[in-house]
C-alpha cells in the first residue's frame, strides 16, 4: 500500500523532540538533563569555616528544585550565614591602646602588643534567599531568570539576572549571554564614618546605596569525546558606597615609626571589574581532570591570577575522591597602604584592608563523594586548608619625604618584625580550615 | 595588562576554544560527556561555597554567574 | 572587530529559527542501509528481515530518553509482532557490559544488536540519541524520529501501523 504524500514528506523530516539527548555542555543545570522522573531534587549543604584565632562561620544552605518533563526547572534556595569572631581593623600593631568601632556598633577598646594585629570582634547573621527559573525554548535555546535577596545586620541586597544559552548547529558549541543587576544598601552599625577622618568623629546615620551591573558572555566547546573546554568573560560596574566602614588606617610618626593615630579608610565610589575564566574538563582513562584559570583586573589596580586543579578519581562503584589545589596571587589596589605618615595631608583614598593588598592564597584539600546504597542520594564531604599572606613591597612609596619609598618600607619592616620576628617579606599569614558537607537527593 | 594585550589574550583564549574541533564527535561518542561529572561545574554547591569564601577573603570577584548575591564583604 | 559579531549573530539566528516544514516534491524512497551485527543469540541482519516492517532504534545505556522508550517499544513488539513488526534496538555502548547492566534493569522483549564501533549508526546518519528509523517490508526508509517524547508516541505508532505488511 502506498503511503500518502504527507508521509513521504515526513520521510526524512527530523523532529527534534524536546526529550532528545541534547548536551548543552554544562550550560544547563543538571536538573534539565535529568533522565526520567523524579520531579524534585533536594540539596542540603553545610559549611563550617574557621580562621586561626579569628572568624568562625557556620552556613547551612538548602535548595529545592522542581523539574518538568519539557526541561523546565524552578528552584528555591535559602542560606543562613552565622559569622562570629574577629577581623583585622587595618590598624598597625602597637603597644598602645587603640580604639575602633566594630560592626556591633559599640566602641571596642583594644589593648595590643607590638606583635599582634589589632582586631575587632563581631557577630552577624546573614540570610539569603534566591529563586531560579530555567525555561528551554525549543531544543537549542534555554533562558534562565533569577532573583535574590539577602539581609544582614548592616547590609541588604536585592538583585536579579537573566541568562540565555544557545547551542549552535552541530551541537558542539554553546554560547551563553547573561546580565545581572543588584541594588544594595549599606547601613553601618553606629552610622557611616567620614572617610579618612578620625575614628572617633561623629558618624552619619542612614543608608548608603550601591548599584552593581554585571554582564557576561561564555562559550563552551565539546572538543572531543573526552574533552570539554569553556571560556567566560565578564564585567561588572559598581557605584555607590564601596568603603568598608569598620576598617581604619594607622598614622605613623615618622620619627618613632610607631602608630600614633588612626583614620577611617576611604575607597573610590566607582569600581569596574573584569575577568576572563578558562575551564577545561578532560576525561582520562579512569579519572577526570578539571583545570580552571582566571585572570581578573579592575580599575582600582587589583589584578589577580587564579589556578584551580581538581582530579576526580572513582574508587568503587558508588564512591569517588577528588583532591584539589588552588593557588591565587593578587596585585594590590593603587590606594592600598600599610599605614600613612602622620603630619602631611592625607591622600584622597587609602585602605589598609589586606584583601586589597598584595595577597597570596594557597588552598589544598579534597572531596569524598559517595552514593547512599539503596537510595538515589549522594553525599559529598570536603575538607580544605587555606593559607593566606601578604607579600612584597607596597606599590607606591608613601607620600612622605622620608627618602621616597622609605616610609612604607619602614612600616613593612616594622610589621614584619612584629609579626614573625624576621624580615622575610611575608606577613599577616592566616590559616583557615573549611568543612563542607553536601547531600543531594532526587525524589 | 594594557587594553590591547587583554584583547589579544581574549582572542587567543577564544581561538584555542573554537579551533581544536578537528576530531568528530558523533552523538554516540557522547557517552563520557553524559556523566554528571563531565560538566564545567560538576559540583554547583561547592562552587557556591567557594564563591562566597574567596569573595570575602580576596579582592577579586567570582565572574561565574551574572547574578551573584551581594554581601558587602569585598 | 564587527565581523565576528555579525557571524556570531547570524549563527545565533540560524540556530534559533525553527526548521522549515516545506513539502518537497515526492521522491522515490531511499533504501535503508544494510547491516549485519552481533545480537544476543547470533547475528542480526536487515536482509534477513525482508518482508517484515522493521523499527531500527539506536540507543545507549547512558541516554536518558532511551530508558523511557524501552517500555513503549516492548509494548509495540507485543501488540504488532504477530502482524509483522520487528524491532531491532542497536546498542552503541563502547563496552557491552554497560548494555548488559541496562538490559538487566530494563529487559527488552525485542531484538537487540550491538554496534560498538558506531559504523552502522554512521551509515544511518544518526544525529542524536536515540534515533528511530521505520523501514518498510521491501527495505525502504519510511521515517526518521529523533529523540523520544511520549507525547508524540501515538502519532508515531499510527505511522508504524500504516506501514505494516498487508
Amino acid at each position: 500500500m502506498q503511503l500518502s504524500a504527507a508521509s513521504t514528506a515526513a520521510n526524512v523530516r527530523q523532529r527534534l523532540g524536546a526529550a532528545a539527548c541534547l548536551l548543552l555542555a554544562g550550560s544547563l543545570p543538571a536538573a534539565a538533563q535529568a533522565p526520567a522522573p523524579p520531579a524534585w531534587q533536594l540539596e542540603a549543604t553545610g559549611l563550617l569555616y574557621g580562621e586561626q584565632a579569628r572568624a568562625r562561620v557556620v552556613e547551612p544552605m538548602g535548595r529545592v528544585t522542581r523539574l518538568y518533563a519539557n526541561g523546565r526547572a524552578l528552584s528555591l534556595g535559602l542560606a543562613v550565614d552565622a559569622v562570629t569572631g574577629a577581623s583585622p581593623t587595618g590598624a598597625l600593631p602597637s603597644s598602645q591602646v587603640q580604639t575602633t568601632t566594630g560592626a556591633s556598633g559599640r566602641t571596642t577598646t583594644t589593648t595590643t602588643s607590638s606583635s599582634i594585629l589589632p582586631t575587632h570582634t563581631f557577630e552577624d547573621l546573614r540570610t539569603a534567599v534566591d529563586l531560579g527559573w530555567v525555561e528551554p525554548l525549543g531544543t537549542m535555546l534555554s533562558v534562565t531568570t533569577s532573583a535574590h535577596y539577602s539581609r544582614e545586620q548592616d547590609y541588604a541586597s536585592l538583585g536579579g539576572g537573566l541568562k540565555s544559552s544557545v547551542e549552535l548547529p552541530g551541537r558542539r558549541i554553546t554560547l551563553t549571554l547573561g546580565g545581572g543587576y543588584n541594588r544594595d544598601r549599606v547601613f553601618p552599625s553606629g552610622g557611616t564614618p567620614m572617610g579618612l577622618a578620625p575614628d572617633s568623629d561623629p558618624r552619619a546615620p542612614g543608608d548608603n546605596p550601591k548599584e552593581v551591573t554585571t554582564g557576561l558572555v561564555g562559550l563552551s566547546h565539546v572538543v572531543s569525546r573526552r574533552w570539554l573546554l569553556g571560556v567566560t568573560a565578564s564585567e561588572s560596574r559598581e557605584q555607590g558606597y564601596l568603603t568598608d566602614p569598620y576598617k581604619v588606617v594607622s598614622l605613623v610618626d615618622p620619627a618613632t615609626q610607631l602608630p600614633v593615630a588612626q583614620v577611617t579608610e576611604k575607597r573610590p565610589a566607582t569600581r569596574t571589574r573584569d575577568d576572563v575564566l578558562g575551564s577545561s574538563v578532560y576525561h582520562l582513562d579512569h579519572d577526570i581532570l578539571y583545570v580552571n584559570y582566571r585572570y581578573y583586573w579592575d580599575d582600582w589596580g587589583v589584578r589577580s591570577h587564579t589556578l584551580d586543579l581538581k582530579l576526580r578519581h572513582v574508587l568503587g562503584v558508588a564512591s569517588w575522591v577528588q583532591p584539589h589545589v588552588r593557588v591565587y596571587g593578587q596585585a594590590p589596589a593603587w590606594f592600598f597602604v600599610y599605614g600613612l605618615t602622620h603630619g602631611p595631608p592625607l591622600p584622597e583614598f587609602a585602605s589598609a584592608d589586606e584583601r586589597l593588598g598584595p595577597l597570596r592564597t594557597t588552598t589544598f584539600g579534597g572531596t569524598y563523594g559517595f552514593h547512599v546504597p539503596g537510595s538515589r542520594g549522594e553525599f559529598t564531604l570536603r575538607a580544605e586548608f587555606l593559607y593566606q599572606w601578604l607579600v612584597g613591597h607596597p606599590p607606591q612609596p608613601d607620600e612622605t619625604a622620608s627618602g621616597g619609598g622609605g616610609g612604607d618600607d619602614n612600616l613593612r619592616r616594622a610589621i614584619a618584625a612584629g609579626d614573625n620576628g624576621t624580615d622575610d617579606g611575608r606577613h599577616l599569614g592566616t590559616s583557615i580550615g573549611t568543612l563542607l558537607i553536601g547531600y543531594t537527593v532526587p525524589f | 595588562m594594557t587594553s590591547r594585550r587583554r584583547t589579544w589574550l581574549a582572542a587567543l583564549i577564544l581561538a584555542s576554544i573554537v579551533f581544536p574541533g578537528c576530531a568528530t564527535v558523533h552523538p554516540w561518542d557522547r557517552d563520557l560527556l553524559a556523566k554528571k561529572s563531565m560538566r564545567l561545574v560538576p559540583l554547583p554547591h561547592e562552587l557556591a561555597a567557594d564563591d562566597h569564601i574567596y569573595f570575602s577573603k580576596e579582592g577579586s570577584a567570582g565572574g561565574m554567574d551574572a547574578a551573584g548575591g551581594g554581601c558587602g564583604c569585598n | 572587530m564587527r565581523t565576528p559579531w555579525t557571524i556570531t549573530l547570524a549563527l545565533l539566528l540560524f540556530a534559533v529559527s525553527a526548521p522549515a516544514t516545506a513539502k518537497p516534491p515526492a521522491k522515490p524512497l531511499p533504501a535503508a542501509p544494510a547491516f549485519s551485527l552481533a545480537g544476543r543469540d547470533g547475528d542480526v541482519s536487515l536482509a534477513s528481515l525482508r518482508g517484515r516492517t522493521v523499527l531500527v532504534d539506536f540507543w545507549a545505556s547512558w541516554c536518558g530518553p532511551c530508558r523511557r522508550s524501552f517500555p513503549w517499544m516492548n509494548d509495540l513488539q507485543r501488540r504488532y509482532g504477530a502482524r509483522g513488526l520487528t524491532i531491532v534496538a542497536v546498542n552503541l555502548d563502547k563496552d557491552r557490559e554497560f548494555a548488559t547492566t541496562f538490559l538487566a534493569e530494563l529487559p527488552a522483549s525485542f531484538t537487540v544488536a550491538f554496534d560498538p564501533t558506531g559504523q552502522t549508526a554512521e551509515r544511518y546518519k544518526v544525529k542524536a540519541m536515540p534515533t528511530t528509523f521505520l523501514i518498510s517490508p521491501d527495505g525502504k526508509l519510511l521515517a526518521t524520529h529523533t529523540g523520544f517524547d511520549a507525547r508524540h508516541a501515538p502519532e508515531f505508532e499510527a505511522q508504524i501501523a500504516e506501514a505494516l505488511p498487508r
